[in-house]
């Protein structure tokens, strides 16, 4: 005891002696540590991380940490901890200085995440103090009480706040970000199809969110000092999505290489499921049997499987060289890295007030994802502007050759009109002027025709050849022209034959289903009557007559000739003028009787 | 009566021996020469001394086109009538006749008689014309008038004081003459025009003469005031004739 004084006096002394400006430092302490009923008194020294010292178990611990302060200054004085809880409750000179937690209530809260500030009234200060420290450690939760700090203030508060930046601050925005990238991804999942199987999601997305939702709650638990869940339940909860992390990520990153289509991937599906359940198991069994190298060792086994894997990952991508295999492989690699040191660092070494560094290494996976994201979006971009350009390329071919078919569909209706039209004139030639010409040959042949019969036939292919080229001028529907150019063309034979001719012929409309063919007929029938006035009536006075009849049209030619039998077979140009009627669609109607002969045709 | 002297061209030689025998039987007329080819015929017009009355042409001579010969006649010799000699009197090659200054057409397959009759009746103011001729004048003149409805704004490039009008359909046909035109397009002869219409088959044939007159006249202003805007030709301010 005297000697821990004088050492004590000395050491304070020496630190006053120092460095005025320098906060105090304690990490000597005697403990009072109570577990299962049995309390035991020692000296320690600090950082003392309970687990190491009572694995498993909780326990309550209380420190007595007297310090000197040889002036006490005129300011705020603060003590600072790196570590201290799980709860606890701190006096000064016998003075309730600040309370963490209840540490009569155990498996609650959990201050010992992250380091503690606590202001001191200097007015609770002087010469001699002491610091009296209750601790209640929940069972494997990493309670204990780091090395104080004390001073003004102004010296304690920048270390306080470094601490606190490194862990506290740093975590949450690793957190944040793990939820803005989980988000996203999962906004991404919900929409974007594979682009492989268009009508699936891409699974990509899907693990990559999960991953960083598991994520940002492992990593957000450093701020929670009220869990929702009490421990050791919380510690589950907690191992669990870290599992989920790094199964995640293990399907993740099977996705981006590619080997999610290998036949192998039930079985990777199951082995991860089996880790998952198995981190439950194991936490759950490591925290109930107060065995924490029960769960040491199972991360030590994830450590080397996920090394493994890695290896093996980094060996796939640097040999196919896919750009966003290989930036996942490189995250991974890092990640499993620190994964080991930390494994290394805080469960084998023991250190208490260690942060893991995979907190801020598990940001890779977010920048990866990102990176990704924008590579297929501009791949798509690519090829949609591609698509575009390709297909503006390809409508204006489509529009040259549709413009070229029809110009040919156009150059085919031509020649079909030019074709038609041919016919058309041949048959006129031969139904005309062709029929008259051999009749007048064959009045020549027969040697029994006059020559002013012989004259008349050849009158009539004349005539004909007149009518023919008059029809082509004909519009289509225009009845009255027709009319009027027969009776010019053949005037000359009515009053050669002293037949008086009369003209009864109204304002017709043109009668639109008159095609230039229909109008050619109509023309020969009409002709074929008027010269059989001329030829065979011996008729004095010739009538033609027209008018309209409702829509249509109803023509005729009269006489007051002889007549003949209309009953009787008909001669062959009758027989010609039925057939052109039919043909045309008209209707043809012939009466005949000694003094009146009447050829009726109606053009509906 | 006095006697009019004809000149006919016409390369196929037997059909201007018909005609020229034709001419020679009618007591008024009197046959100054049958040619066969544009050169001699172009002699002949253009030698002033020789006054020829009728023109009698084919349009297809071997060395030359008869509307340019009735173009001519017309310029070198102004009172000389010309009548064209159609196959079949079809309206193309009437109505290009007629606006190149014909006055009428004769078929191929007149008898003598006709042949006489119609020179005489042209002499005498009345133009052969068919129903399918009238329709044609009669859809030329309405497509003009449509088309002067359009061009309703005077043309600037009309120089001031052109003697020529701007051709215009307007003042092509009086509504006399319209209904005339419908109504032989339609059928009806000339006594039963006269009949419908009030007037006198002369009036009717005066009509039509004129009317070819118009045709020939507005053609060739059309032409002249064409050729003008198009800048081929000066505007008869100047002192060279146009064509």
């Amino acid at each position: 005891m005297r000697c821990s004084l004088r050492c004590w006096v000395m050491s304070c002394l020496l630190w006053c002696s120092v460095a005025q400006a320098a906060p105090l430092e304690l990490n000597q302490a005697s403990a009072l540590a109570t577990v299962q009923g049995v309390t035991t008194a020692e000296k320690v020294s600090l950082p003392y991380h309970w687990d190491r010292h009572y694995k498993g178990l909780s326990g309550d611990i209380v420190f007595e940490v007297p310090f000197a302060l040889p002036a006490v200054k005129e300011e705020p004085y603060a003590v600072y901890f790196q570590r201290i809880g799980n709860t606890a409750e701190i006096w000064l000179n016998g003075a309730l200085l600040a309370r963490f937690g209840d540490p009569l209530r155990p498996n609650t809260s959990d201050f010992a995440k992250g380091p503690q500030y606590v202001p001191v009234p200097a007015r609770l200060l002087g010469q001699d103090n002491l610091l009296r420290i209750h601790v209640h450690a929940d069972g494997g939760r990493r309670g204990g009480l780091s090395a104080l700090v004390i001073g003004t203030e102004g010296e304690v508060r920048p270390l306080y706040v470094s601490a606190f930046n490194w862990r506290v601050s740093a975590s949450m925005g690793v957190m944040i970000f793990s939820l803005l990238v989980g988000g996203i991804a999962m906004a991404l999942w919900v929409s974007q199809p594979d682009p492989v199987q268009g009508d699936r999601r891409d699974r990509v997305y899907l693990f990559a969110g999960l991953a960083e939702i598991f994520w940002a709650l492992r990593v957000g638990d450093v701020a929670i000092e009220q869990p929702l869940l009490a421990w050791p339940a919380w510690g589950v909860v907690v191992t669990a999505a870290f599992a989920g992390w790094f199964c995640c990520i293990a399907l993740f990153c099977h996705h981006v290489a590619g080997w999610h289509k290998h036949a192998s991937m039930t079985w990777v599906r199951i082995g991860l499921s089996v880790l998952f359940a198995s981190s439950i198991v194991v936490s759950a069994l490591s925290f109930a049997l107060r065995e924490p190298v029960y769960l040491t060792a199972w991360l030590g086994m994830v450590n080397v499987l996920f090394i493994v894997y890695t290896a093996a990952y980094l060996w796939g991508a640097v040999r196919v060289r896919n750009t966003e295999w290989l930036m996942v492989a490189i995250a991974g690699a890092l990640n499993v890295l620190m994964g080991v040191r930390d494994w290394v660092a805080i469960r084998i070494s023991g250190s208490y007030v260690d942060n893991t560094w995979i907190r801020y290494s598990s940001v890779l996976f977010g920048l990866v994802l990102g990176y990704i994201v924008i590579r297929r979006f501009r791949a798509v971009s690519v090829q949609a502007t591609d698509l575009m350009a390709n297909l503006s390329s390809r409508i204006t071919q489509k529009e040259q050759e549709l413009g070229q078919t029809y110009q040919k569909v156009e150059q085919l209706a031509r020649e079909q009109e030019r074709v038609s039209e041919r016919t058309r004139i041949l048959r006129d030639m031969h139904d005309g002027v062709g029929a008259h010409l051999s009749a007048a040959i064959r009045q020549l042949q027969s040697g029994k025709a006059s020559s002013e019969d012989v004259l008349q036939t050849l009158r009539y292919t004349l005539d004909q050849l007149k009518l023919s080229i008059d029809a082509m001028h004909l519009l289509p529907g225009d009845i009255s022209s027709l009319l009027a150019n027969l009776r010019y063309r053949l005037e000359p034979r009515f009053a050669a034959s002293d037949i008086e001719l009369q003209w009864v012929v109204g304002s017709l409309e043109p009668v639109a289903r008159m095609d230039a063919n229909a109008m050619r007929q109509l023309q020969f029938m009409v002709f074929e009557a008027l010269s059989n006035v001329l030829q065979h009536s011996h008729a004095t006075t010739l009538a033609i007559e027209a008018e309209m009849a409702g829509s249509g049209i109803c023509l005729r030619v009269v006489d007051n000739g002889r007549g003949f039998d209309a009953a009787a077979p008909p001669r062959k140009g009758l027989l010609a003028m039925r057939e052109r009627a039919v043909a045309i669609g008209v209707a043809i109607a012939i009466e005949s009787r000694p003094g009146r002969t009447a050829v009726e045709i109606r053009i509906a | 009566m006095p006697l009019w002297r004809v000149l006919i061209v016409e390369d196929d030689v037997p059909t201007r021996d018909f005609f020229a025998d034709s001419v020679s039987r009618c007591a008024d007329l009197r046959l100054v020469a049958g040619v066969g080819t544009f050169e001699e015929a172009r002699l002949l017009i253009e030698d002033t001394a020789q006054a020829i009355d009728i023109l009698l042409t084919d349009l297809a001579l071997p060395d030359g086109n008869g509307l340019d010969l009735i173009r001519l006649a017309g310029r070198v010799q102004p009172r000389c009538e010309a009548l064209v000699i159609s196959m079949f009197g079809d309206e193309d090659s009437v109505l290009s006749s007629v606006e190149a200054g014909a006055l009428g057409y004769i078929q191929k397959d007149f008898t003598p008689d006709n042949i006489a009759h119609t020179i005489l009746e042209m002499k005498d103011g009345a133009s052969p014309i068919s129903p399918m001729i009238a329709r044609r004048v009669l859809a030329k003149y309405r497509a003009l008038h449509a088309g002067e409805r359009e061009a309703a704004v005077p043309k600037p490039d009309v120089m001031a004081g052109s003697a020529e009008e701007v051709p215009g359909g307007r003042t092509l046909l009086s509504v006399r003459e319209q209904e005339v035109l419908e109504l032989i397009a339609r059928g009806f002869s000339y006594a039963e025009i006269s009949k419908l219409k009030a007037v006198s088959v002369h009036t009717i044939q005066s009509h039509i003469k004129n009317l070819y007159t118009k045709l020939a006249v507005h053609s060739k202003s059309e032409a002249v005031y064409e050729a003008t805007r198009l800048g081929l030709l000066q505007p008869p301010s100047s002192s060279v004739t146009p064509r």
